[in-house]
């Protein structure tokens, strides 16, 4: 199939990926704006070059960016160069759109501090997502629909701190709320403790009626007394960094996260590698029991000299091939290794929307993430890829797809698998690396159920039949051994 | 446009890359305009649109730029490069941002003028509606009477969208606005330098030649190369750069031969022949493959 620069390969992603009626940060593409992101930038009024900028439906039609068939070159018409001058002017007109905050809403204000956290130690707690709390920077103010679900609040602080209660963003969290104009930065001139002043009225309520205290910086005088607002490249400036740099978001690591928050995922930074490590081991070890059993039942070593299949009575392929099989193969299992190293490891644990989803407990993640970069990164070697998908827990098929028919079904999802993000200036693509394990699939037992299939003229007479019927059922239930599991 | 050619355009560098130096960014919808006109550079839009955040096709600012392109614009004179963070920090730090927060007012003042319009305009439709509705139910009472044609002098006057609310406006505060750049913030600084990457030459002959490129990651390159600007025109090529004394391996340029021909386009790959003098320029060949089926 011909590929074009048209074919959008985050559209089929988006489309596919569009969930039921999300929450409300999910997309309203779903909802109204449905059929048409191409339409997004629909009717253009005539409207005035001032208020242009700030208008919140300044729309501009997708069909002026992209008007119609492209050309194969240019002809030097002025036909042509009028279609590109409109693509460029709508360009130019959707792209100067200032973000602004209603003051009539609810003021949604995030607080840069990026030392608050750093001399915090967190400790593992039970049932709850991991808090990444050193690498939050953003204390948040005030709340709306697309911040919910973001932040973090850290619990088990004592009455007297300033901010408490308060949620705290991660770089990545407080740079997308910014650029998609749900979040108004500011750089702080003062300490936490007079932006978030600690009374003891406000202590009690302070927990639940958050939105109370919005009003009260209003009537000071001066309204940037305590701090500035941030520009969309400011924000860039302060919380973009290396990677793993501590409070901080690598950009590809941020490109990747705000694609996949486009599109409706719910996304959290992983757990540091020793958690990781603990929550893959938690709850996998009755699947590894299980494998291991049947695995030692199904080897036989073969002896060191004379035939390879031992002469005696077969009455089935399945005891024939198993006596043939010494090449060793790759069993899947929960154990570990190696330990994933830079840049192949899990960066971001992400969900299909879901309206049950909550930041603090959720379900174990759809898809396992890894961000690497396209032009510094090589395709991963074998111990790399191996330590990155054994950082992921066993995610064994769907049941249903038990039976001979189902085999390349099984063999494509894999036993474990991981998503690689390949980011190359801003352009991303995903891959899935999935652990098969061809070995666990034994072809050769189905030829003893075919043998049940009535062959008359070949081995009728032999009791081929008994033998085979047997093996056949051997073979099915084994088929559906691996799912029993699950 | 005597401005124009004062301004520079900075060019953001955030940290990460090693090779490159960091990641380069552009801000300013200006200055992607400016670029994309003028130095054939479209780079890549990277951004969440504040307009309609739940889609993927079409995004807003930063635009993202390769060091190859960066490069060639800090050569032109028509940009430098600003280490933002530093920057930042630094004029953040200084006591006195009167500028930035008289451009901030200025904005949220003319935010408010368009909120405004849009509530009169807004109310003036609902007035509209308004005033049909009672049309019909008029219409309805009154049978004959209201008849053709007399309806907006009949019921115009008191449609009028009421000014009760101008005292409101008055108290309230004005919007708060995010700007896109700091630019009233950080200034204009002095630019810092950028490394030099191996597919510079490779990459101005083909920005010279008039062709804008796209990384290439979609179709299996290290760019997607355009006649025009990619707003017209689909990419004729997939391309690669190597160095003079590379040896490319036949393989590669089989795959990548294949592979462009099943993207509709063909495989260009090239080099910089290195200058025999110091002096004069390195010539930049390139050659173009494609799948025959035979």
């Amino acid at each position: 199939m011909p590929l074009d620069d048209d074919d959008n390969p985050t559209l089929s992603l988006s489309s596919s990926l569009n969930p039921p009626n999300g929450s409300s940060q999910t997309p309203a593409a779903t909802t109204e704006d449905a059929p048409t992101p191409e339409d997004l930038l629909e009717d253009e009024g005539p409207s005035s070059q001032d208020f242009r900028l700030f208008k919140k439906n300044a729309h501009v039609s997708a069909q002026t960016i992209r008007k119609g068939e492209k050309d194969f070159e240019s002809h030097g018409t002025l036909l042509q160069t009028n279609a590109l001058e409109a693509s460029r002017n709508a360009m130019g007109e959707v792209l100067s759109y200032t973000r602004v905050h209603a003051s009539s809403g609810n003021l949604v204000r995030g607080w840069v501090f990026p030392e608050w956290w750093e001399g915090y130690s967190e400790t593992r707690e039970e049932g709850k997502a991991w808090g990444h709390i050193r690498d939050r920077v953003v204390v948040l103010e005030g709340s709306n629909t697309a911040t919910q679900n973001l932040g973090r609040a850290v619990t088990g602080q004592e009455k007297g701190k300033p901010a408490r209660g308060r949620d705290w963003l991660l770089p990545e969290e407080a740079l997308y709320l910014v650029e998609r104009g749900s979040l108004d930065l500011w750089w702080p001139k003062v300490g936490l403790e007079v932006v978030f002043p600690v009374e003891k009225a406000k202590t009690e309520e302070g927990v639940q009626g958050e939105e109370g205290e919005g009003e009260e910086e209003e009537e000071e005088g001066d309204e940037y007394a305590k701090g500035l607002p941030l520009s969309l490249q400011a924000a860039y400036a302060l919380l973009i960094g290396e990677d793993g740099e501590r409070g901080k978001v690598s950009l590809r690591q941020f490109q990747v996260y705000s694609n996949l928050k486009r599109c409706g995922y719910n996304v959290l930074r992983a757990p540091p590698k020793t958690e990781q490590a603990e929550q893959t081991k938690n709850g996998l070890g009755f699947w590894e029991w299980f494998t291991e059993i049947l695995g030692s039942a199904t080897t036989t070593k073969p002896k060191p000299f004379g035939p390879l299949v031992q002469p005696g009575l077969h009455r089935s392929y399945a005891s024939i091939y198993r006596q043939m099989s010494l090449v060793p193969f790759h069993k899947p299992s929960a154990t570990v290794t190696s330990e994933a190293e830079p840049p192949f490891e899990i960066h971001y644990h992400v969900w299909k929307s879901a309206q049950k989803w909550t930041k603090l407990r959720h379900p174990p993640p759809d898809f396992y993430l890894s961000v690497v970069d396209a032009q510094e990164t090589n395709v991963p070697e074998l111990g790399e890829i191996s330590a990155l998908i054994e950082a992921t827990p066993l995610a064994p098929g769907k049941p249903e797809w038990t039976g001979p028919g189902r085999i390349y079904a099984r063999l494509k999802h894999g036993h474990r698998n991981v998503l690689v993000a390949v980011v190359d200036h801003g352009v991303i693509n995903y891959m899935r690396f999935a652990e098969a394990a061809f070995g666990e699939e034994k072809i050769y037992e189905r030829f003893d159920t075919r043998n049940t299939g009535g062959n008359k003229g070949k081995g009728g007479g032999r009791g081929g039949r008994r033998g085979g019927r047997g093996g056949g059922r051997g073979g099915k239930s084994s088929g559906s051994r691996g799912r029993t599991g699950r | 446009m005597t401005q124009e050619s004062v301004k520079k355009i900075r060019i953001s560098r955030v940290p990460g890359g090693k090779a490159a130096g960091g990641r380069y960014l552009v801000f300013d919808i200006e200055d992607v305009i400016s670029i994309r006109r003028n130095n054939g550079i479209c780079a890549v839009l990277t951004g969440t649109m504040p307009q309609n955040p739940t889609q993927n096709l079409f995004l807003g600012l930063p635009v993202e730029l390769r060091v190859e392109e960066v490069r060639l614009l800090v050569d032109s004179g028509a940009a430098y490069v600003a280490e933002e963070l530093a920057e930042h920090l630094d004029a953040l730090n200084k006591p006195n941002h009167e500028a930035y927060i008289d451009s901030l007012r200025e904005k949220r003042v003319s935010a408010q003028k368009a909120f405004d319009e849009e509530k009169n305009r807004v109310r003036a439709m609902h007035a509209d509606k308004m005033k049909d509705k009672r049309k019909k139910d008029t219409s309805a009472s009154i049978a004959q009477p209201a008849g053709e044609g007399g309806d907006d002098s009949l019921f115009g006057g008191d449609a009028v969208p009421a000014p009760h609310t101008k005292k409101e406006e008055e108290t309230k505060p004005l919007p708060a606005i995010t700007p896109a750049t700091s630019a009233q913030l950080v200034g204009v600084s002095a630019g810092v330098d950028v490394p030099i990457p191996p597919a510079l030459p490779f990459y101005r002959h083909l920005n010279s030649k008039g062709y804008y490129t796209t990384p290439g990651l979609r179709f299996g390159g290290d760019y997607s190369v355009y006649p025009g600007d990619p707003f017209r025109y689909h990419a004729h090529y997939l391309a690669n750069a190597y160095g003079w004394n590379e040896k490319i391996p036949m393989l590669d340029v089989v795959t990548s031969g294949r592979l462009g021909t099943a993207v509709k386009k063909s495989f260009l790959f090239g080099a910089e022949q290195p200058a025999s003098t110091p002096e004069e320029d390195g010539r930049v060949r390139m050659f173009c493959v494609e799948w025959a089926g035979m």
